[in-house]
């Protein structure tokens, strides 16, 4: 594994503050990664040459047209057509919670959403943020310009994850928002009744909105680590249950399963990319599903 | 179902502590966050309720294990069902040992005795601490429960074989009535036999389930020791012509050998002690066999044949050459007298009267060959003149009239210890007869001479002058002893006469009175009488036909002479009797038994016999007392029935007793067993430990595959 393509680990990324470069690392790492893969080449694609400015990176210096003109210029990239992004952050409380985790469920998607927010300025494509709990709280207008970066990781950065959350309203409310066909992505754990969730994702779709659910748990929710007696309590309603942690593993995966495969059909059948994650996998998959979809848009 | 340390059992009680933990000590659950907790809740009551299956099932198989754990613990046992009856009450263990002479036989170098001790000591062994233990072996006298164990293990160990063994059905049935006694125990009977129908005959299994019916508490076991594989060769009981000899008779001895099992014809040896007292070889046969019967023993027969024994008492053993299993039966000793004849006086008013019974006690036709009695004629007449002492025996026959110091001189060798037979018949005077001197011998005062035709009939033959007679009672023609004239006495008879033999109408026939030392008997009729007296009619026919006449004669006279045939031969444990003549003053007398010992014994003063109870082991015993040149002996044998090796049917001994009751099994191990498992039960520890393991894999099992790691 070369050295930046460690930056896909999330207890990697832990080490790393401050959330630009924690965005601008998984970028590169992912990058990096792409070069030996097939998807090298495949999304972006030169458009002309502009001169070097301080900032730029000097790999993207054309040393050909340096040659000829004995100026700095670097290869500007752009897409063949740009697609407008939105990335939807779950704020609620249950979004705060990580098990003997190096990132929280809200940690995990805050990079990934900074990291995919930095690939897709890359990509001149504008990308927007929104963020809901019971409804929207905040919205983030997309542009394509790289200050966009700044601003979006800024508010990702001040993000609190606090509310109760009504994940199907928000995004009802998010579908009256957008005027142009985009490319919506959902990051929360959906741990909220799925009919009402999947039906405003539908609707979503029927909107002519591409969508992606990043659908993120802990490894704990994943996994069920615990042993012997807990009581488990539910930081959203409040809830608290006594279980024999042993014995109730195997009801529990089931369980969790389940409620995957409901959403992978039901998403399948709408033509929903729904991504299922935990906070122990690298930021690599997320990504690798925004380029595909990207592709499949293109 | 018991156990040995039932205390242990209290540890059941520590089921609680499982219960109490799963109850009351509850542990504090950890409290967590988890946002999840919508598909915890889904599945909630169908996980709580196999949760609680689990909790419940673990529970109660830890409860199980720990109880079970506590039960193993304590040893449980299980009781069959026949010691099921006074449970739980201390035994009283009877322990019969068959000892008799047949359990000598030996097996794999080691007697069946030997055997039997050893599995006896192996039950006694097992026997619990609170047990009481009796021996009963097959001497006689009683026996009873002992209050330890140790006493019964020393008596075992010092077990001998008995020669006069008792029957074992007896010694059975003695121990299920002590047993059947201990009403506070629970009895139980352990009988160690070979099964050989020596030991149990065809009947036993009867008496002693009869025995078990009225003990319905007491256990039998019975322990075999023996097998079927017997060989051995066994010399039957020796017969001998007589044992009493006169100077040149030939002494006949003959037996049965039996052979059991394959093996050689025997060579049977005769030996006869030297005048030392060595044995020397006289003579030795090859027995010829028969054919085999059913049960494979073939029959010989042996005869030897010893012609030149001289004066005294000889005493020699008929013995089998090779050895085998059993030794006993291989030797039978035997002892005979050679004695001179008898000499006899007879006194008739002719001596024309008396040859009829003189050729009855000596044929003139077999003069000179060793007859019993050398008879001497002499006139009634005479008898004042005729020196009686020599005589043995002086019988009177119908005497004329007899001076009165003829009578005295009669009375006087009575009293010294002489036989006097007076006969009284035609020439009998009452008048004359009932003076004083005549008196002294008579048993009463002539009445008168009756003429009711009757015979000779006597009602019993106990009395010894006629006890001879008893052998052949039912052959003898007591019709032809017809009788027409007797004399009768007045009533009552002196005090010390009594009857020894009737006539068929119940009148006195022969008197005896007491005189001193010697014996004397009266005949109311004659003894010698002519069949045609010259000038009246006969008094009887007695005469007419040699048998029983010879008999009667042989027997009165020799009772008279004392020279009945004495008893040479005994059984074992029988008391020997040795017959002492009138002059012969014995004190003290020493008793020399097969082993060579040498007992000085004193005699009981004024008893014509000396007695000897000394007799248990077979051999022959020498008696002899230097003061009176006293030299007697007699030999002991073994009852032949010990021989009997032929096994019973174990299946039909266990058909005939109850089943409840009997229990039969071969060898020590498994007696020693049959012990514990009635004693104490069988002991289910292995299997109560087996469970506990069995619960314990099941739970950890459970336990894994309930909490399993996914």
């Amino acid at each position: 594994m070369t050295t930046v393509e460690k930056y896909l680990k999330p207890e990697v990324i832990r080490q790393i503050s401050r959330l630009d470069l924690r965005a601008q690392f998984i970028v590169k790492g992912f990058l990096q990664g792409l070069h030996a893969s097939p998807f090298h080449g495949f999304s972006v694609e030169f458009s002309e040459h502009r001169k070097y400015t301080a900032g730029d990176d000097p790999k993207d210096i054309d040393w050909l047209a340096y040659a000829k003109t004995d100026r700095y210029y670097v290869k500007k990239f752009e897409a063949e057509t740009n697609i407008t992004g939105y990335l939807a952050m779950d704020l609620s409380a249950s979004m705060d919670y990580s098990y003997e985790q190096e990132l929280s469920k809200f940690e995990y998607a805050t990079c990934l959403a900074a990291a995919l927010c930095y690939l897709m300025v890359l990509q001149k494509d504008p990308v927007g943020l929104v963020t809901f709990g019971e409804r929207i709280v905040d919205s983030l207008a997309p542009r394509s310009n790289r200050r966009q970066i700044g601003n979006i990781l800024s508010l990702l950065a001040k993000l609190k994850p606090r509310d109760k959350t009504d994940i199907a309203n928000s995004l009802t409310q998010l579908a009256a928002m957008l005027k142009h066909s985009s490319l919506v992505m959902v990051f929360s754990d959906l741990l909220t009744d799925p009919e009402p969730v999947l039906a405003a994702l539908r609707r979503l779709r029927h909107g002519g909105h591409d969508v992606i659910v990043f659908h993120i748990l802990d490894a704990a929710e994943t996994a069920f680590p615990f042993e012997g007696l807990v009581e488990l309590r539910d930081p959203e309603t409040g809830d608290k249950l006594e279980v024999d942690a042993d014995g109730y593993r195997a009801d529990y995966l089931q369980e969790i399963k389940n409620f995957r495969d409901h959403f992978t059909r039901e998403c399948r059948q709408s033509g929903i990319d729904y991504v299922p994650l935990d906070t122990s996998m690298q930021f690599d998959r997320a990504l690798m599903e925004y380029l595909v979809n990207r592709r499949t848009h293109g | 179902m018991g156990f040995l340390t039932p205390a242990l059992t209290l540890g059941a009680l520590a089921v609680a502590v499982p219960i109490v933990l799963h109850l009351v000590m509850r542990r504090q659950p950890r409290i967590l966050d988890f946002p999840a907790l919508r598909f915890v809740l889904q599945r909630r009551e169908s996980n709580r309720r196999r949760m609680q299956l689990r909790h419940w099932l673990l529970l109660a198989l830890r409860c199980a294990l720990i109880a079970l754990l506590a039960l193993a613990l304590a040893r449980p046992t299980w009781r069959p069902p026949q010691s099921r009856g006074k449970a739980g009450a201390p035994v009283a263990a009877a322990v019969v040992i068959d000892n008799s002479p047949r359990m000598e036989y030996v097996e794999a170098g080691r007697s069946r005795l030997d055997a039997a001790t050893e599995a006896a000591a192996s039950v006694l062994d097992r026997l619990p601490d609170d047990a009481q233990a009796t021996v009963i072996d097959l001497t006689a006298g009683s026996a009873r429960f002992a209050l330890d164990v140790d006493s019964a293990v020393s008596r075992v160990e010092n077990m001998a074989p008995v020669a006069d063994a008792r029957e074992l059905t007896a010694a059975i049935i003695d121990a299920i009535e002590l047993a059947g006694e201990q009403t506070e125990r629970r009895g139980q009977v352990f009988v160690f036999s070979d099964l050989t129908r020596g030991a149990l005959p065809a009947e036993a299994a009867d008496r002693i389930a009869k025995a078990l019916e009225a003990a319905p508490d007491v256990q039998l076991a019975l322990v075999d020791v023996g097998s079927t594989a017997t060989k051995n060769v066994s010399l039957g009981e020796l017969q001998l012509s007589s044992s009493l000899l006169r100077t040149g008779e030939q002494l006949r001895l003959t037996a049965t050998v039996s052979v059991a099992g394959d093996g050689d014809p025997p060579l049977a040896e005769l030996l006869v002690a030297d005048d030392s007292g060595e044995l020397v070889k006289r003579d030795q046969q090859l027995i010829s066999l028969g054919p085999a019967s059913s049960e494979g023993v073939q029959v010989g027969d042996i005869e030897f044949v010893v012609d030149d024994l001289p004066l005294g008492t000889h005493q020699g053993v008929v013995q089998l050459a090779a050895a085998d299993a059993l030794a006993f039966d291989n030797r039978r000793y035997f002892t005979v007298d050679v004695r001179p004849a008898a000499r006899v006086l007879l006194a008739a008013e002719t001596p024309a009267d008396a040859t009829l019974l003189r050729e009855a006690l000596s044929p003139s036709l077999f003069a000179g060959e060793g007859g019993r009695f050398d008879c001497e004629v002499v006139r009634a007449a005479d008898l004042p003149k005729t020196a009686l002492d020599e005589q043995q025996a002086v019988l009177v026959l119908d005497p004329p009239s007899l001076p009165a110091e003829a009578w005295d001189a009669l009375w006087k060798y009575a009293q010294q210890g002489g036989g006097l037979g007076v006969f009284l018949g035609h020439n009998a005077e009452s008048r004359e007869l009932n003076e004083a001197a005549p008196q002294q011998v008579l048993p009463g005062r002539l009445k008168r001479i009756s003429r009711n035709a009757t015979y000779l009939r006597p009602r019993r033959l106990d009395h010894p002058a006629l006890a001879g007679l008893a052998n052949y009672a039912e052959a003898i023609p007591w019709q032809l002893c017809r009788v027409w004239q007797y004399w009768q006495f007045e009533q009552p008879l002196a005090g010390d006469a009594h009857v020894v033999a009737t006539f068929a109408n119940g009148q006195p026939a022969i008197l005896q009175r007491a005189a001193g030392r010697g014996r004397l008997l009266v005949g109311v009729t004659p003894l010698s009488e002519s069949l045609n007296p010259r000038g009246r009619d006969p008094w009887n026919d007695f005469t007419a036909a040699p048998w029983p006449y010879v008999a009667i004669c042989d027997h009165l006279v020799g009772y008279l002479a004392r020279d009945a045939e004495t008893q040479l031969e005994y059984l074992a444990g029988d008391t020997a009797t040795i017959p002492l003549a009138p002059d012969e003053r014995v004190t003290s007398y020493v008793l020399r038994t097969p082993d060579g010992q040498g007992l000085r014994r004193t005699s009981v003063a004024g008893e014509g016999t000396l007695s000897i109870s000394v007799t248990d082991a077979p051999g022959n015993y020498r008696v002899t007392s230097g003061g009176s040149r006293l030299n007697r002996g007699f030999s002991v044998n073994l009852a032949p029935g010990y021989s009997e090796l032929v096994r019973r049917d174990p299946e039909e001994l266990v058909a005939a007793l109850p089943k409840e009751q009997f229990q039969l099994v071969v060898g020590g191990d498994a007696a020693a067993e049959l012990v514990e498992v009635s004693a104490t039960g069988r002991e289910l520890f292995p299997w109560a430990i087996g469970l506990v393991a069995f619960v314990w894999g099941a739970e950890h099992f459970l336990a894994n595959r309930f909490y399993r790691k996914e």
